[in-house]
């Protein structure tokens, strides 16, 4: 089971870094910052709140990109109106994965 | 690491998700001063904004707030639009560098994002090659560049929704009895939905019908309705409490679409029934004729697999198949809602037909060896060389269309601002008050879209930006446009002038600056470019 989440996480990260190069190549390092940080705010947060449930693997990875859209600017828009911007951002941030780890564990001792 | 099958279909399909990628970069790659028509200065402008500022807002800025005050039908002077979408696009931008490569990269990531839900969505269904042919022939599909080149960036990312919801919808709904079901899906719905609204609300029309022709053809075929008050339930009150989040956006949704019509605009046209699209001739101006010709958009190479693909489903009708139909009669109904009298953006829904025609013509020619009858061995290698000839008609008849549309888009020297007048933009955000008004004397009506450009970049009020010498609103009102002059400052831009055939115009600017400017304090004189501050 820990090989398979190994594997997974290798494959993940090595698409990553490629995808990463590929927009550096194309854009330059606006390009490959702005792909780094649509996968660290958009998607990252919403799968582990997501990895909570029991549904496929890529289900998880496609529906927290969707949902990261909308959750995420959400809370950091509110945020933004009494503190600065990009605090904003890293307060979501930790708070969608606060959230994400409480939900787990609620769901973890509920089910022991 | 050995390659797993899945591991390998995820390369592949994040090579074609890459050559799209590419493809719609295109437009900024060699050229990163933002460009396209007034929504895409709208979107770019509300994103920037907020970085520039470091602050979101409730209350448009002075410079936003002079074109689109009203936009907010039920809370005028504020964002017309949910806030996410440009949040979003705000975020990155914070976090990056530049401008413009930011937000108009997450706008295309954002854009083709219909590439990734119909893929996954497909190929749950479906399988790989299906959802990997499919999502090749959409990074070609012109009814999605055109208006991503345009600027309606949100309606782009509200319809990649749609596949996604009816996917929650079918899975919730097929996996339902009394004993046994997985409501994750009914409140991811609900999530969706949600969202989906804050994008685009015309995409969750669409959507809502999309939900209401599939459920009652799931009801018809496995004869039980999934009722559950307490997941129904829990999925309502996730979408409400979305809903709530942005009271002030969402008043204006009720109120746009319950605002009273015009009788022309609320007139029933039942002539429509029997066809698809829309009559370019009622759109000219705005959309070119080819948006709504089938041939131009899809290829009339298409069209035989497209209907081979519907008659399949029908005679079909498995469940998956039954989820494509009813995508289907989906797109046909809100394409059709003028027959109940509502016509607003009528012609936008067009741009979601290639998302589930693409599916359906792939469908039809992967199904051509199934219909010859052929031993097992030569069907797979007959379905192989249908699939090989769906790449090279793709290659052949779409990319190339594509390509130079991308490729060519916003080139002329004329359709972006040019670096004198970055340059200036950039010294009016510097330099004058937030809520200082600009007047721009110098650009030819066909140019008027660049004035506005520099009205979002140099963040300044720009009440009457519109170079009024020309403008015919003051042909009559002379005492308006010289009491407007009255503290403003005034921008003399003769950057473009080399490359105007007109020469006339530009003679009527410097008289008009030698005669009343030479008493007045010239603040900035750069590459062609002078701004004044008219005081009395």
């Amino acid at each position: 089971m820990n090989l398979k989440k190994n594997e997974k996480l290798f494959f993940g990260i090595t698409i990553l870094i490629f995808t990463i190069i590929f927009f550096y190549v194309i854009l330059g390092i606006a390009g490959s910052i702005s792909i780094l940080a649509i996968v660290l705010f958009f998607i990252f947060p919403t799968y582990t709140f997501l990895n909570n449930f029991k549904i496929d693997f890529d289900e998880k990875i496609i529906l927290s990109f969707f949902i990261g859209i909308g959750i995420f600017p959400s809370i950091t828009y509110w945020l933004g109106i009494v503190i600065s911007f990009k605090l904003a951002i890293v307060t979501t941030l930790i708070l969608i994965l606060i959230i994400s780890y409480l939900v787990g564990k609620f769901k973890k001792n509920n089910l022991a | 690491m050995n390659l797993k099958k899945s591991h390998i279909e995820s390369i592949i399909f994040l090579m074609v998700y890459l050559f799209a990628i590419y493809l719609w970069t295109l437009p900024f790659q060699n050229n990163q001063i933002p460009y396209g028509e007034d929504d895409a200065i709208s979107h770019w402008e509300i994103a920037d904004s907020f970085v520039q500022a470091d602050r979101t807002y409730v209350y448009l800025p002075p410079f936003i707030d002079y074109a689109y005050e009203g936009d907010n039908r039920f809370k005028r002077h504020t964002l017309w639009y949910h806030p996410p979408f440009h949040t979003d696009l705000a975020i990155i931008s914070s976090m990056s560098s530049g401008r413009t490569v930011p937000v108009y990269l997450t706008n295309a990531v954002f854009a083709t994002s219909i590439l990734i839900s119909v893929f996954f969505v497909i190929r749950k269904l479906f399988g790989f090659l299906p959802a990997i042919l499919s999502a090749f022939l959409l990074t070609f599909s012109l009814r999605d560049i055109m208006p991503y080149l345009w600027g309606q960036w949100p309606e782009r990312l509200g319809y990649a929704f749609i596949p996604l919801i009816l996917y929650c919808f079918y899975s919730y709904y097929l996996s339902y009895t009394k004993e046994d079901n997985k409501p994750i899906y009914l409140y991811i719905l609900g999530t969706l939905l949600g969202i989906q609204v804050m994008m685009h609300p015309l995409s969750f029309f669409h959507s809502a019908l999309g939900i209401f022709v599939l459920g009652i053809m799931l009801a018809i075929k496995e004869k039980k309705i999934p009722i559950n008050l307490k997941h129904i339930g829990v999925s309502l009150a996730i979408f409400l409490i979305l809903l709530s989040i942005f009271p002030y956006q969402t008043g204006n949704i009720f109120k746009t679409f319950t605002r009273e019509q015009s009788a022309e605009e609320s007139k029933s046209n039942f002539e429509r029934i029997f066809q698809w699209s829309l009559d370019p001739k009622e759109f000219g101006g705005s959309v070119p004729p080819s948006y709504f010709s089938y041939k131009e958009m899809h290829g009339l190479w298409t069209l035989p697999f497209l209907l081979i693909g519907i008659a399949i489903l029908l005679i079909r009708r498995q469940n998956k198949d039954i989820f494509l139909l009813a995508w289907l009669i989906s797109l046909y109904l809100v394409l059709h809602r003028d027959m109940i009298g509502k016509t607003e953006l009528l012609h936008r829904s067009l741009s979601a037909s290639a998302h589930i025609f693409i599916p359906l013509t792939v469908i039809g020619i992967l199904a051509i060896p199934s219909i010859i009858k052929l031993s097992k061995k030569y069907a797979n290698y007959l379905k192989y060389a249908a699939a090989l000839s769906f790449v090279t008609l793709t290659l052949i008849y779409n990319l190339p269309q594509a390509k130079s549309s991308l490729e060519n888009a916003y080139n002329s020297p004329f359709s972006r601002l040019n670096p004198a007048q970055v340059g200036v933009s950039e010294w009016l955000m510097q330099n004058t008050p937030e809520s200082q008004n600009v007047s721009l004397i110098g650009p030819p009506p066909q140019l008027m879209q660049r004035t506005w450009w520099i009205g979002g970049y140099s963040q300044r009020v720009s009440q009457y930006f519109e170079g009024f010498l020309t403008w015919n609103k003051y042909k009559d009102n002379p005492e308006i446009a010289k009491g407007h002059l009255l503290n403003d400052y005034l921008i003399f831009d003769y950057s473009d002038i080399g490359r105007l055939s007109d020469q006339s115009l530009a003679n009527q600017w410097s008289s008009f600056e030698q005669q009343n400017m030479i008493n007045h304090t010239l603040l900035y004189n750069k590459d062609n470019i002078r701004v004044y501050r008219y005081e009395p």
